[in-house]
C-alpha cells in the first residue's frame, strides 16, 4: 500500500495584491511507498513549499485528493510529522521536552515520554543537551531537535521543508549524512522539499522535479548508501545525476 | 587619580556584592541638595521641610499605626484591581489576538475607551456609586485593564506561525495549542502589560484616594495638605517612589527577563 498518495492535487488562491487568482499549483499526482525517500527539487515559486503546507494540513487545497494510507487528510495531524526551516522549537521548553512534546500530547505519562526523548536525542547525538533551551543551542544542533521532535512521534510521513536552508554550509553537509543515517536506521518515509540539487540527490530515492505547478520528471537514485560527501564529490554516478537533475531546475 | 581609581574599584565591587545598593548612590545628590537647601533656611521650615523632619514623621505615624493602615489599604486596592484587571485583560487579549472577528469588533471600541483616561470616567462613577470602594476598583481595573489588553494582543501575534503548526501536526488540539504555544509565547508581554499597567494604576489609585479617599496613601497626603502639614505630604511622595521602585525592581522587572531571555525572547 502507498503510504501517501497525491491524486491530480491542485490550488488556487485569490491574491488581493494582484487582485486576481493566481494557481500555485496545477495539477501534482505522486505516489509515496512507506519508508521511500523522496526529495521535491523545483525553482522558487514552483510550488514545493504550498504541496508540502498542503500535506501537512496546514493550508486547504482546491482541487483533487491526498489520500494517507487511503484516507483522505484535511487539517494538520500527528500522522505527518514536519520539520520547519525556522526550526519552530518551543522556546520555553527545553530540548527534552521538546521531544517529547509529541508523546505528551498523546496523552504519554511523564516518565515514559522522557525515555522516549531520550531515545531520539541519543539518536541524534544531543544526550548531553536535553535540559538545555533552543536558545542555547546552534543552528544545527536545533535543527536536530526538530528532526527527532518530529520522529519521536512516530508520524507516517516526515515532511520537511527546506530544513537545512538556514544553517552554514559544513553543518549542512554534517546534517545531511546524519539525516540519511537515521533514515537508513529507522526507514520512516520521508518528503523533503529543497531548491538545493545536490542535496536533493545525496539523501533520496527519487527526486521529484516541479515545474510551474506541475511535476515536470521523477529521477530513481540509486546511489549506494551509507552516503557521505567525502565519497560522492567524487562519485561520477552521483555528478551526472546531479548535473542532469540541475539542467532540468535549471531549464524549468 | 590613583585614589579615584581605588574608590572607584571599591564601588565596583561593593555593587557588585549588593546590587541594590547601586540604585542609592544616585540619591546621595539629590538628598544632599535637599538638606542643603532646607537648612539654608530659604524657604519657611513649615513651608520646605528636611529630610530629617520626614524620617521623624516616618516613626510618628508608623507608631501610631495610621502609615501601615493607610499602606495596606492602597497596596490592597491596587493588588485587587490588578487581578480583576488580569482576568479581563489576558482572557480578553487572548481573544482578540487570535480571532479575527473579535479583532474586527473589539479594537475600535477598545481604542475608544482606552482615549477616555481613568480620572476622565470619576464624575459619572461618583454619581453611580458614591465615594467607596466601588469606583477606586472601577478607576484601578481601568487603567490595569488597557496596558494588558495590547500588550497580550501584541504578545498573541508575535508569537511565530510556525509554532502553532508545528504544534498541530505533532498532535495538539486547538486548546492545548492556546496553553501550550500561545500563552507562553505571550507571557513575556503579559508581563510588560502588567508591569506599565501596574505602574499606570498605582498613580491612577492615589489620584482617586485623593479625591474619593477615607484612607490611603492618597487620602494621607491629601488630608495632610488641609491640615497644612508639608512633612507629611513629602513623606507620601517619597513612599509613593519608593514602593513603586521596590515592585517594579525586585518582582516585575525580573519576572520579565526569567520569562523573556531565558527563552530568548527578547533580547538582553
Amino acid at each position: 500500500m502507498k503510504t501517501l498518495s497525491l491524486r491530480n492535487l491542485g490550488k488556487t488562491y485569490f491574491d488581493p495584491y494582484a487582485g486576481a487568482h493566481v494557481t500555485a499549483v496545477h495539477d501534482v499526482s505522486l505516489d509515496v511507498e512507506p519508508g521511500e525517500f523522496i526529495s521535491v527539487v523545483g525553482p522558487s515559486g514552483c510550488g514545493k513549499t504550498t504541496i508540502l503546507n498542503m500535506i501537512a494540513g496546514f493550508i486547504p487545497y482546491s482541487k483533487g485528493d491526498i489520500l494517507l494510507d487511503g484516507k483522505p487528510v484535511h487539517g494538520p495531524g500527528p500522522e505527518r510529522g514536519v520539520v520547519f526551516q525556522s526550526f519552530a522549537l518551543f522556546p520555553w521548553k527545553t530540548v527534552l521536552d521538546n521531544v517529547g512534546f509529541g508523546p505528551k500530547m498523546r496523552g504519554v505519562p511523564k516518565a515514559e515520554r522522557d525515555r522516549i526523548a531520550r531515545e531520539y536525542l541519543a539518536l541524534a547525538g544531543l544526550s548531553h543537551a536535553a535540559h538545555r533551551y533552543p536558545n542555547e543551542l546552534s543552528g544545527g544542533m536545533q535543527q536536530r531537535v526538530g528532526v527527532v521532535r518530529a520522529l519521536a512521534n512516530n508520524p507516517s510521513v516526515l515532511l520537511m521543508d527546506e530544513p537545512f536552508a538556514s544553517v552554514d554550509a559544513q553543518t549542512r553537509m554534517t546534517l545531511q549524512e546524519e539525516l540519511t543515517r537515521i533514515w537508513q536506521e529507522r526507514k520512516p518515509t520521508v518528503i523533503f522539499i529543497t531548491h538545493d540539487v545536490p542535496e536533493a540527490v545525496f539523501l533520496a530515492n527519487r527526486v521529484v522535479v516541479l515545474s510551474k505547478g506541475r511535476v515536470l520528471d521523477e529521477i530513481a537514485v540509486d546511489l549506494p548508501r551509507p552516503r557521505v560527501w567525502d565519497n560522492l564529490v567524487k562519485d561520477d554516478d552521483f555528478k551526472q545525476l546531479s548535473a542532469r537533475v540541475l539542467q532540468m531546475v535549471r531549464a524549468a | 587619580m590613583n585614589l579615584l581609581l581605588q574608590i572607584w574599584a571599591g564601588y565596583t565591587r561593593l555593587t557588585r556584592r549588593w546590587p541594590g545598593f547601586a540604585a542609592i548612590i544616585p540619591f546621595i545628590p539629590v538628598l544632599a541638595l535637599w538638606t542643603a537647601v532646607s537648612e539654608a533656611g530659604v524657604f519657611p521650615r513649615a513651608f520646605f521641610p528636611g529630610p530629617a523632619d520626614v524620617v521623624r514623621a516616618f516613626f510618628t505615624l508608623t507608631y501610631k499605626g495610621i502609615l501601615p493602615d493607610y499602606l495596606q489599604d492602597s497596596l490592597i486596592r491596587l493588588a485587587t484591581g490588578a487581578a480583576v484587571g488580569m482576568a479581563i485583560g489576558i482572557p480578553l487579549g487572548i481573544l482578540i489576538g487570535t480571532s479575527r472577528w473579535a479583532h474586527r469588533i473589539c479594537w475600535p471600541v477598545l481604542l475608544f475607551f482606552q482615549a477616555i483616561g481613568d480620572i476622565a470616567w470619576l464624575p459619572i462613577l461618583l454619581i453611580w456609586f458614591g465615594f467607596g470602594l466601588t469606583t477606586m476598583t472601577f478607576v484601578i481595573v481601568y487603567t490595569v485593564l488597557f496596558p494588558v489588553v495590547l500588550n497580550t494582543v501584541l504578545g498573541v501575534e508575535s508569537v511565530p506561525r510556525d509554532l502553532a503548526r508545528a504544534a498541530l501536526s505533532l498532535g495538539a488540539s486547538r486548546a492545548r495549542v492556546l496553553w501550550e504555544v500561545t500563552l507562553p509565547g505571550a507571557l513575556p508581554n503579559i508581563i510588560t502589560g502588567l508591569r506599565n499597567g501596574l505602574g499606570y494604576g498605582w498613580r491612577a489609585l492615589i489620584a482617586v484616594e485623593m479625591i474619593v479617599g477615607t484612607s490611603g496613601i492618597g487620602f494621607m497626603m491629601f488630608d495632610a495638605r488641609r491640615a497644612g502639614s508639608t512633612v507629611e505630604i513629602l513623606l507620601g511622595m517619597i513612599i509613593l517612589g519608593l514602593l513603586w521602585y521596590i515592585v517594579d525592581a525586585w518582582v516585575l522587572a525580573p519576572l520579565e527577563r526569567v520569562t523573556g531571555q531565558r527563552w530568548g525572547l527578547v533580547t538582553s
